[in-house]
């Protein structure tokens, strides 16, 4: 049997406004194994991202349990949390985000840099030439287009050789052909480093190359669907 | 149930220890470094302003080490305003002591080429003066010429107002000289004094025969010493000081000038810093609002360093480290450029230093300079960089995720040590904690009332601006109220330098105002002093013969005290316990005798008690204030010594006397009946409306009665003006460096909200606005900007210049109106430059590039 990377018991996660009280997730569980991806899909608003953000601890629930490489992230605090993400987990975003004052190679060097390694150029290099960006190492991020932004990402997801991915919407704002570019890079290096992938997506296509379809609605989790491989 | 783990092992790396921290530091502050170095830019002005006053007071101090002697002329002087004691010319004689003297007066001089008169200080030598240092002359080494005849020489100030040179003819009294050349620098002279009273320089002897020095005449002598070796200079003056001090003689040794001139140079200073420390104050105010949007900027990129694994002090010291070296960079610069400005300064203070300033480089200067700005900038950047270890991950999700409230202890140091800096350097600053703590609750409220004033403003214009103005003039408003455009600091840090000037302005001209005031509508403008009695009939009838109103002729008895309450001055002196003041009970007095009151005086206490009959006691009034310097009150008994002969009298009343108001006044005032028989002088007063009746007045005067001096109002109202045209001066440059730091904290604004401009003028390009309808709303903006800014300052000046005129000084409040709408255009053009000069990228950027960015 595998090993549970990330396990969510009864989490809720609630927003509060004055008197009001808005239920985000509503005692939301599941489990993770090892090596598998999970697509989270459901409507706008229907707590996708937070969850998504709670599982990889960015945030921290109302009530429940997050359990992510078996440290219970409710009971640490914010620095400690950057520390579990640092060593474990690995993210691309919908809108990049990499550091507009750093060269792709130094935005992929960061995490590593983070950890304190030393000589992390070779590995940075290694990964943007797998994604294709051999020739945009020094390039800044203004410099690049959407799709060579995201690959950057990736390149630094991955270079922690992470346990754990989280993807939110990672073709979102991308063409089609970058879109296709950019999931293949993401399930072929998924595959081939055996890391667990979370993707939040509103892609049903997408979502069905994944082994595992937990669909949203309202704040709960209304259904869990096995893919099968066709 | 499952086991989960819930802490974790980390190993937390130390500032100096985090490569990773200096070199994401370096990797950032790459593309930034412009902007980063307008954060301390805001600190240059400060610290340049604090450095140089500092190393110009380092720098005079050494040089009143280096030149006491010399400007004291003597290692001893003994000073009196009677003749030197006999008991002490003879211990100087048995101390052996190298001795030389000199007596001085006020007294008329009558310019023999024009016919022109005035009052100046007469001084007459013993030969071999100085004892130490030189008396500099034009032509050189002519000053032992007057020891010679009849031959004057006159400060260079004097000789070029009145165009006199060598050889032309002056009368002193009832002698003519021969002026032998003009007197630059002399020992003991000099300085802002001299701007007052300007000296004519003759010989002793010759100041004898002048026929100026009679009976009532105030005379000053002065006896100057010299020793052989610095014991025998200690032991002398260990004698000669309890000699000097009962007869109630001055003593100045070089230790004591040292301390003199130190001091009175360091009240200078201390006063002027202060003003260098509004500029630092304000710098600071820029490093915290430049840091906070910088931080504000930078919270999408700390989330993306959190969600990788940074920690928060681990962001916090990229940024940290960026302000700090900068800061020292900065701080560099503002020290350089202070040590540079130094130089500058002493041509400010021309005349009212006693001595030419020397140039030298103060190092301790230097590193104030370089530790300051090194504490301000971390103190002001700590605070609101401190968000930053706060900024939540779940940002990079979320953009609109805010942090939740934290306490912090670094916060609350922090805030802590910001309230006490101010505080700490006010008080080291003015060496004083009373002072130095008065002074920033002082600018503390100042800068309250002027965010008031600033609120205050902007509400109104917002509310009564024409809603039919055109858009232009309607948009450039509303850019004002942009969130985040810090228009309310701006208008406090640009609203404060012209506080200071527009301060200065009402000060000054509220009190030359009073000035005037005081020769208006028949006031005496002229006062005539040391009328002999058998000269009262004459003066009085050449003032009537030139239709001059005689507006009193007052008697002058001088007197001394020789007991208070029983006890003789000599106890009093003895006593170390008595509170009594040891010159108010040496001085000589000049009194008056009246039954009335004088119109500048009020009575207070008491009552004025009138001699009936020889056989009453004597009831005198004293001025307020006098009575706490000899410690008396009503009822207490003095004798006065009157030419020898001892009167006993009571205080029986006090008096607050208005001094400038219709002079002269006096501290006691007997009844009439006691002094009508002492020897006395007479003093009268008059008003001259013109300056042609002036000078003919003045060269008549001095022709039949050589003795009698005269003060012009008009000529005090003159010195009074370029004393705070120089003062002034220096006032007005430091006061520069407030609104230049104001303007560098705007042009720092004005940066940072680049890309929000950007957007907005893309906005209206789209919609058709031409470039040079952007290019008139920035214009617009900046000048409503300014002008807002200084009407902020000068509304509040107005306010505090009229509470300090009607209250404080209690004169007429008044305000040089040409000189406001100055400083309201100057503001007005220096902010529309700032602005247009850092906007420029904005205005002309094509919109295309922008949206191009956008979607980037």
């Amino acid at each position: 049997m595998k090993d549970t990377v990330l396990s969510v018991e009864d989490l809720t996660k609630v927003y509060r406004s004055g008197d009001k009280e808005l239920v985000v997730l509503d005692h939301v569980s599941f489990s993770v194994e090892q090596g598998t991806s999970l697509a989270i899909i459901g409507p706008s608003g229907s707590g996708k991202t937070t969850l998504l953000g709670l599982c990889a601890g960015l945030d921290t629930a109302t009530s429940g349990v997050v359990s992510l490489m078996g440290y219970k992230l409710n009971t640490l605090d914010e620095d400690e949390r950057a520390h579990i993400r640092n060593q474990y987990v690995g993210f691309v975003f919908q809108n990049f985000q990499l550091l507009s004052t750093l060269t792709a190679l130094e935005n992929v060097m960061v995490p590593l840099e983070l950890r304190g390694e030393r000589n992390v150029a070779g590995k940075a290099k290694e990964l943007l030439n797998r994604v294709g960006l051999h020739d945009r190492l020094h390039h800044y991020p203004s410099q690049l287009s959407g799709g060579e932004q995201q690959r950057v990402a990736m390149a630094r997801a991955f270079i922690t050789d992470p346990k754990i991915l989280f993807a939110d919407e990672p073709t979102g704002n991308l063409d089609d052909e970058n879109a296709n570019h950019i999931t293949d890079l993401l399930f072929g290096m998924n595959k081939e480093k055996g890391t667990t992938l979370v993707l939040v997506t509103h892609n049903l296509e997408l979502a069905r190359r994944t082994q595992l379809i937990l669909r949203m609605k309202g704040g709960r989790l209304v259904e869990q669907e096995k893919v099968v491989a066709v | 149930m499952s086991e989960y783990k819930t802490r974790v092992e980390r190993k937390g790396r130390s500032l100096f220890r985090d490569g990773w921290v200096w070199l994401m530091a370096w990797r950032d502050a790459r593309h930034n470094f412009s902007r980063l170095f307008l954060f301390t830019a805001s600190l240059v002005t400060g610290i340049a302003a604090v450095v140089s006053l500092d190393a110009l007071n380092n720098t005079i101090q050494n040089d009143i080490d280096a030149n006491a002697r010399r400007l004291l002329g003597a290692d001893i002087v003994v000073k009196a305003d009677n003749a030197i004691e006999e008991e002490i010319t003879r211990t100087v004689d048995s101390l052996k002591l190298e001795s030389m003297f000199s007596a001085d007066m006020a007294s008329m001089v009558l310019f023999r080429h024009n016919g022109q008169s005035r009052l100046i200080k007469l001084i007459g030598f013993s030969e071999s003066f100085p004892l130490y240092g030189e008396v500099v002359t034009v032509p050189e080494n002519v000053f032992d010429t007057i020891q010679s005849g009849t031959y004057a020489m006159l400060d260079e100030s004097l000789a070029s107002q009145y165009e006199v040179s060598s050889g032309d003819t002056i009368k002193l009294g009832t002698m003519d000289f021969v002026v032998v050349g003009v007197v630059q620098e002399i020992p003991g002279g000099g300085g802002i004094l001299s701007t007052f009273t300007p000296s004519v320089y003759i010989s002793y002897a010759a100041l004898q025969k002048t026929g100026l020095i009679q009976f009532g005449s105030r005379v000053n002598y002065s006896l100057y010493l010299k020793g052989d070796n610095e014991e025998q200079i200690a032991a002398s003056v260990e004698v000669l000081r309890p000699l000097a001090r009962r007869y109630g003689h001055g003593i100045d040794d070089v230790a004591e000038q040292k301390e003199d001139l130190g001091r009175a140079f360091q009240s200078i200073y201390r006063f002027f810093s202060l003003l260098a420390f509004v500029a630092l104050i304000l710098g600071c105010m820029g490093v915290a609002s430049s840091v906070h949007i910088y931080a504000r900027e930078k919270r999408d990129e700390v989330a993306v360093l959190r969600c990788v694994g940074s920690s928060g002090w681990q962001a916090f010291n990229i940024y940290f480290i960026q302000i700090f070296l900068l800061g020292i960079f900065g701080s560099l610069i503002g020290a350089l450029a202070g040590l540079g400005i130094q130089q500058a300064i002493p041509l400010l203070l021309r005349g009212v230093i006693p001595f030419e300033v020397g140039f030298s480089i103060s190092w301790s200067s230097l590193l104030l300079g370089l530790f300051l700005g090194t504490l301000v900038s971390i103190l002001f950047s700590v605070l609101p960089l401190v968000s930053v270890r706060f900024v939540p991950p779940l940002t990079v999700l979320r953009s609109e995720s805010e942090p939740e409230t934290t306490f912090s202890k670094t916060r609350f140091v922090v805030l802590t040590l910001i309230v006490i800096f101010p505080l700490a350097f006010a008080a080291f600053q003015t060496g004083s904690l009373l002072t130095g703590g008065a002074f920033f609750v002082g600018l503390l409220i100042a800068l309250l009332l002027l965010a008031a004033v600033a609120g205050l403003l902007l509400k109104l214009v917002r509310k009564y601006f024409p809603s039919g103005a055109s858009f232009i003039w309607r948009h450039a408003l509303s850019n004002l109220f942009r969130p985040n455009n810090q228009t309310r600091l701006l208008m406090v840090t640009i609203g404060l330098g012209a506080f200071i000037i527009s301060t200065l302005n009402v000060v000054e001209e509220s009190m030359l105002n009073q000035v005037e005031f005081t020769g208006r509508e028949n006031q005496s403008n002229t006062i005539l002093f040391d009328i002999q009695p058998f000269q009262k009939d004459g003066v009085v009838n050449l003032m009537r013969d030139n239709g001059l109103p005689v507006n009193q002729v007052v008697p002058i008895v001088t007197c001394r005290l020789s007991e208070v309450n029983g006890r003789t001055i000599r106890e009093l002196q003895a006593d170390t316990t008595d509170r009594t003041r040891n010159w108010a009970l040496t001085r000589e007095y000049r009194v008056t005798y009246r039954d009335t009151l004088h119109h500048s005086e009020k009575l207070i206490d008491g009552e004025i008690q009138h001699r009936k009959n020889a056989r009453d006691s004597v009831y005198v009034t004293i001025s307020e204030g006098m009575h706490e310097n000899l410690n008396v009150k009503i009822g207490d008994s003095l004798v006065f010594d009157v030419q020898g002969v001892p009167v006993k009298a009571y205080i029986s009343g006090m008096r607050s006397v208005d001094w400038p108001k219709d002079p002269p006044n006096f501290i006691f005032v007997f009844p009439t009946g006691v002094l009508e028989n002492a020897p006395q002088v007479y003093v009268t007063a008059t008003h001259i409306a013109d300056q042609q009746t002036a000078n003919k007045f003045q060269r008549e005067l001095v022709t039949a009665f050589p003795n009698v001096s005269l003060i012009d109002l008009r000529l005090i109202l003159a010195t009074v003006n370029s004393l705070f045209d120089k003062l002034g001066l220096l006032v007005r440059f430091l006061a520069l460096f407030s609104i230049a730091t104001g303007l560098i904290v705007l042009a720092g604004a004005v940066i940072n909200s680049k890309f929000v401009r950007l957007k907005e003028n893309v906005l209206l390009r789209t919609v058709g606005a031409r470039t040079s309808q952007i290019t008139r709303i920035t214009l617009i903006e900046y000048a409503y900007l300014g002008l807002f800014s200084a009407l902020t300052g000068m509304i509040l000046s107005l306010a505090g210049g009229w509470l300090l005129a009607e209250f404080f000084f209690e004169i007429t409040f008044a305000f040089d109106f040409v000189e406001m709408l100055f400083i309201a255009a100057g503001v007005m053009v220096l902010t529309v430059l700032i602005g247009w000069w850092n906007s420029r990228e904005v205005i002309y950027t094509p919109p295309l590039q922008v949206l191009r960015k956008e979607a980037g």
